[in-house]
């Protein structure tokens, strides 16, 4: 079993111990944060002095986003030939793919679309078989999608630790799966309501920020969601320290843990 | 331009069509669907009001539309679905097409994968789900399953927007402009909504509607000690998350001009399930500000004009947090 450190800033560097069997580095929900390339090459420079693989984590992006992510994800090509890049956005994967990157895309989890509202839980139980394994389940176990993705080189797909469960049974067996703990993201926006927060004049859209999000969390409550939320910068999340069965069964070949909120 | 309304009622067709519609949207919800996902849509749409009810009227309600020259596009748009629901959904898009749709309107790769792979030579629309936020997502969606068209995140500025048109002339495009603008990214957003009636509200209501108590916390890195006052102004900007949709009428009018200029090829309104006569204002409106683009007038006049427009449609002001496209209302023009 992979246990691997997920970080998205160096300081996080700070976890890491020796039986981490790899690290995942980047980005997966705001390309204001893309790693500079600066400190992807001292991340692959850690890598290699602790004989570690390193995976790439990438977000979804705009034009503007996806020209910075270019550079730095042929940077990361060049340097670690091979290597993993976890890809949250089919653009990401399509420039990978023309570029002929020698790299190893991964399904995001962003891009591996489940149910993941705490609210589900409080029906979870008395809704028909049918729809239970509905949001236990994801699109994975379709033959058509997974053939697509084999088609395509994608042989590994990221999941969150959902709160209701996951069922792997019925997933296709050539592709391997991860699995984030604890922190599952729920909902993600550019309309990021922590950039400006304390700020006199912040607006609503697209605005400026001065990654507020490295200063600020959010916690929200309300009685009908069965775990908080937390919003961390354009994101909100939860969290599920529960580790699932089919971890012991052997369904993930890869933990990874998130010490801080990716963000 | 043409405008892409949603169309729920044959019998609405005609009206519809004569205030401007050029193209309609919508889905169909049948009884063995529901009965094993209650909670979980076929398209997007919970069950109730915004579907049609059975193929023999959703076939009726095309051959009206083509009579008026209208296209009819049909959501099958969840952001997935998983194995045990292929074979329902295999007889849903069998009787769509033999209803006579011009377009499926989708969102998970994989229904798109299956689609191809079982020989269905069908037009394909990618859903705002299929979050298309640059040219080289446009670009996957087109090559790997031979997308016609791409609706875009609400998300995306005009700038973006043109960048993307230029990029991919080829495929056409269509851009919110009316009703419910989320605040999330639809594609990415994994909350379930709906998930009871109206009479257990909080589980009906949309999630990020729902009445939070929210708080801040420095991150654990920081050393300082939130002030009262700091607080204050901190939290002020989070309710934002439940207010932005309460009165669904968001509005993105004002940036039709640039919309037009960078080519985008429809304008659609959210809006299936709404009543008759909100659909008809909300395309006769849009119709209108059309006309007074097609005579010919500045960027600053079409501004103060849509504004005039919208304040005496709607008897509402413009507000910056119902704006589709906030910058357009920050600039002084």
């Amino acid at each position: 079993m992979d246990q691997v450190l997920y970080i998205s800033k160096l300081s996080g560097l700070k976890y890491f111990q020796n039986d981490f069997t790899r690290i995942y580095f980047g980005q997966e929900f705001c390309e204001r944060l893309l790693p500079k390339i600066d400190d992807l090459e001292r991340m692959v420079a850690f890598s290699e002095e602790k004989d570690v693989p390193l995976t790439f984590v990438t977000p979804y992006v705009t034009d503007s986003g996806l020209a910075k992510l270019e550079n730095t994800i042929c940077f990361f090509a060049e340097k670690m030939t091979g290597a993993e890049v976890v890809f949250n956005d089919w653009g990401v994967y399509q420039f990978m793919e023309e570029n002929h990157l020698d790299v190893k895309p991964v399904l995001g989890r962003l891009l591996n679309k489940q149910k993941r509202g705490p609210r589900i839980m409080n029906i979870i139980d008395q809704v028909p078989k049918e729809t239970r394994d509905y949001y236990t389940g994801a699109s994975l176990d379709v033959q058509a999608a997974a053939g697509f993705l084999k088609k395509k080189g994608i042989l590994r797909v990221e999941f969150d630790n959902l709160l209701q469960g996951l069922d792997m049974s019925g997933l296709d067996k050539v592709i391997k799966r991860s699995l984030y703990m604890p922190y599952l993201f729920i909902s993600t926006t550019r309309f990021c309501l922590t950039a400006n927060c304390d700020a006199e004049n912040k607006g609503i859209g697209v605005v400026p920020c001065h990654k507020e999000c490295e200063k600020y969390t959010f916690n929200l409550v309300n009685p009908v969601m069965k775990v908080p939320l937390i919003r961390k910068g354009n994101t909100i999340f939860a969290v599920n320290e529960n580790i699932p069965e089919l971890v012991s069964r052997g369904e993930v070949d890869r933990i990874v843990i998130q010490p801080e909120i990716p963000l | 331009m043409k405008i892409l309304s949603p169309l729920d009622y044959t019998d609405d067709i005609g009206q519809l069509s004569d205030a401007g519609a050029g193209e309609f949207f919508c889905g169909l919800l049948n009884e063995e669907w529901y009965q094993k996902y209650p909670v979980i849509s076929i398209n997007r749409r919970p069950a109730g009001k915004g579907h049609f009810r059975n193929f023999e009227e959703l076939k009726v309600s095309v051959d009206e539309a083509h009579n008026f020259g209208a296209k009819v596009y049909f959501t099958v748009n969840e952001h997935y679905y998983v194995n045990a629901q292929y074979e329902m959904l295999k007889k849903h898009i069998d009787s769509a097409i033999g209803s006579g749709v011009d377009a499926f309107i989708l969102s998970d790769y994989g229904l798109m994968a299956w689609l191809r792979e079982n020989g269905y030579a069908v037009a394909i629309h990618i859903s705002t789900g299929g979050t298309v936020f640059n040219w080289r997502s446009a670009k996957f969606y087109c090559d790997e399953f031979g997308a016609e068209s791409i609706t875009f995140p609400r998300h995306l500025e005009l700038g973006e927007l043109k960048t993307i048109v230029e990029k991919m002339p080829d495929v056409d495009t269509s851009v919110f402009v009316l009703n419910s603008r989320c605040i999330n990214v639809d594609g990415y957003c994994t909350f379930q909504h709906g998930l009871a009636g109206k009479q257990v509200f909080p589980m009906f209501r949309n999630a990020c509607m729902l009445p939070y108590s929210v708080d801040v916390f420095f991150n654990k890195e920081e050393t300082e000690v939130i002030s009262s006052e700091l607080k204050e102004r901190i939290l002020e900007r989070q309710k934002v998350w439940e207010k932005v949709h309460v009165d669904d009428h968001p509005c993105g009018a004002c940036g039709m001009y640039e919309l037009r200029e960078i080519g985008i090829k429809s304008l659609k309104i959210v809006g299936r399930g709404n009543p008759l006569e909100r659909k008809i204002k909300d395309i006769t409106f849009l119709k209108r500000l059309i006309s007074v683009l097609d005579s010919d007038v500045s960027k600053a006049e079409f501004r103060n004009r849509s504004r005039r427009l919208y304040t005496e449609t709607y008897d509402r002001p413009c507000r910056e947090h119902m704006c589709y496209f906030p910058s357009v209302m920050e600039r002084n023009e």
